[in-house]
């Protein structure tokens, strides 16, 4: 039970907070892409899954531009 | 059902639960090699009773009981969670930002600590069953919740999805009994990398079909799809190998 409740808890941790940003905006994405569906005709909803993946690729390149940028900037100050 | 629609369920179930076995038999096999087999066995055997019980009865209720599209929906939203998760760390590691997730390492830690313990092979090794128990739960948890994932379409996806499940623990367990040693010539990001674009593909894809859109040729969209996300692997890895070309080898969290 324990090592259940810990593996939720670790899941969670790594969600929320190591990728927190990028769980957020996948959060955000599909709140957009749901508003879309729901509100929009049936054409525009038919495109939902074509924009959600754009949406997504582009925020997974920009957190991983953010994460080498960041990664870079603790090197540069290590070695300072 | 037809074949197609088996293979679709099965197949990501298999190599998504393989990733996760492969991490469960590393560990019972470092506690097999240092104790002896008999109390990891059982450990083993424990744990998957009370995952068979977990998958029986709660895949079974979700299933059945939840509207089709909206548990989609919620798994598909999960699904991504996951999936980019995964994605977003193997591109890291490919592209040397983050350190390798090396199971020789882990494979001689879990040695050392079992061997610090001490050997009693006179009476049941209740530390070494836990140790598997808890391993095989862990990672075994995972599994079911691939499965539930992967089997969310109906009864008969999650039949194919426990079949695939069901066939890469046994392929791993045989692969480990084989080896008898850390399962390292198995590439583990590339295993997460693959994982992570399978999960997110599915994701995108139950996500939309949750909110009512059709795909163009069903799940052939899959394909595209899971093309798309391997292209943009593949740039973030040569665009994060301009902005850091050593690379800088921290742990995830530093990131």
């Amino acid at each position: 039970m324990s090592s259940a409740l810990r593996s939720i808890w670790e899941t969670l941790w790594g969600l929320l907070v190591e990728d927190g940003q990028l769980a957020v905006g996948i959060v955000v994405s599909l709140a957009i892409v749901w508003a879309i569906g729901t509100y929009g005709d049936v054409t525009l909803r038919d495109l939902t899954g074509w924009l959600l993946l754009v949406l997504l690729v582009a925020l997974t390149l920009a957190n991983l531009y953010r994460a080498g940028l960041n990664a870079r900037r603790k090197i540069t100050a290590k070695g300072a | 059902m037809d074949l197609q629609t088996a293979l679709v369920a099965a197949t990501p179930a298999f190599i998504a639960s393989a990733v996760e076995f492969v991490e469960a038999t590393t560990i019972v096999l470092a506690v097999g090699v240092t104790r002896g087999w008999r109390a990891p066995l059982v450990g083993t055997v424990f744990a998957v009773i009370t995952l068979a019980l977990l998958i029986g009865t709660l895949g079974v209720t979700i299933v059945t009981i939840v509207p089709e599209h909206l548990l989609k929906g919620i798994v598909g939203s999960l699904l991504l969670l996951f999936g980019l998760r995964w994605l977003r760390k193997a591109v890291l590691r490919f592209a040397g930002i983050v350190a390798l997730h090396d199971e020789e390492v882990i494979y001689q830690r879990e040695l050392a600590e079992l061997r610090a313990q001490g050997l009693k092979r006179t009476e049941f090794d209740r530390i070494g069953a836990i140790v598997a128990y808890k391993a095989v739960l862990l990672e075994g948890t995972e599994v079911a919740f691939i499965v539930i994932a992967f089997g969310a379409s109906g009864a008969a996806a999650l039949n194919s999805a426990i079949v695939g499940a069901i066939a890469a623990g046994i392929f791993v367990v045989i692969l480990g009994a084989a080896l008898r040693q850390p399962l390292t010539m198995v590439p583990e990001n590339w295993m997460k990398f693959g994982v992570g674009a399978i999960l997110s593909s599915f994701g995108v894809f139950w996500f939309a079909e949750g909110l009512g859109a059709e795909w163009p040729g069903d799940a052939l969209s899959l394909v595209p799809i899971l093309g798309v996300y391997l292209l943009a692997s593949w740039i973030a890895t040569r665009m994060l190998a301009v902005i850091l070309p050593e690379g800088a080898h921290v742990e995830a969290r530093n990131v």
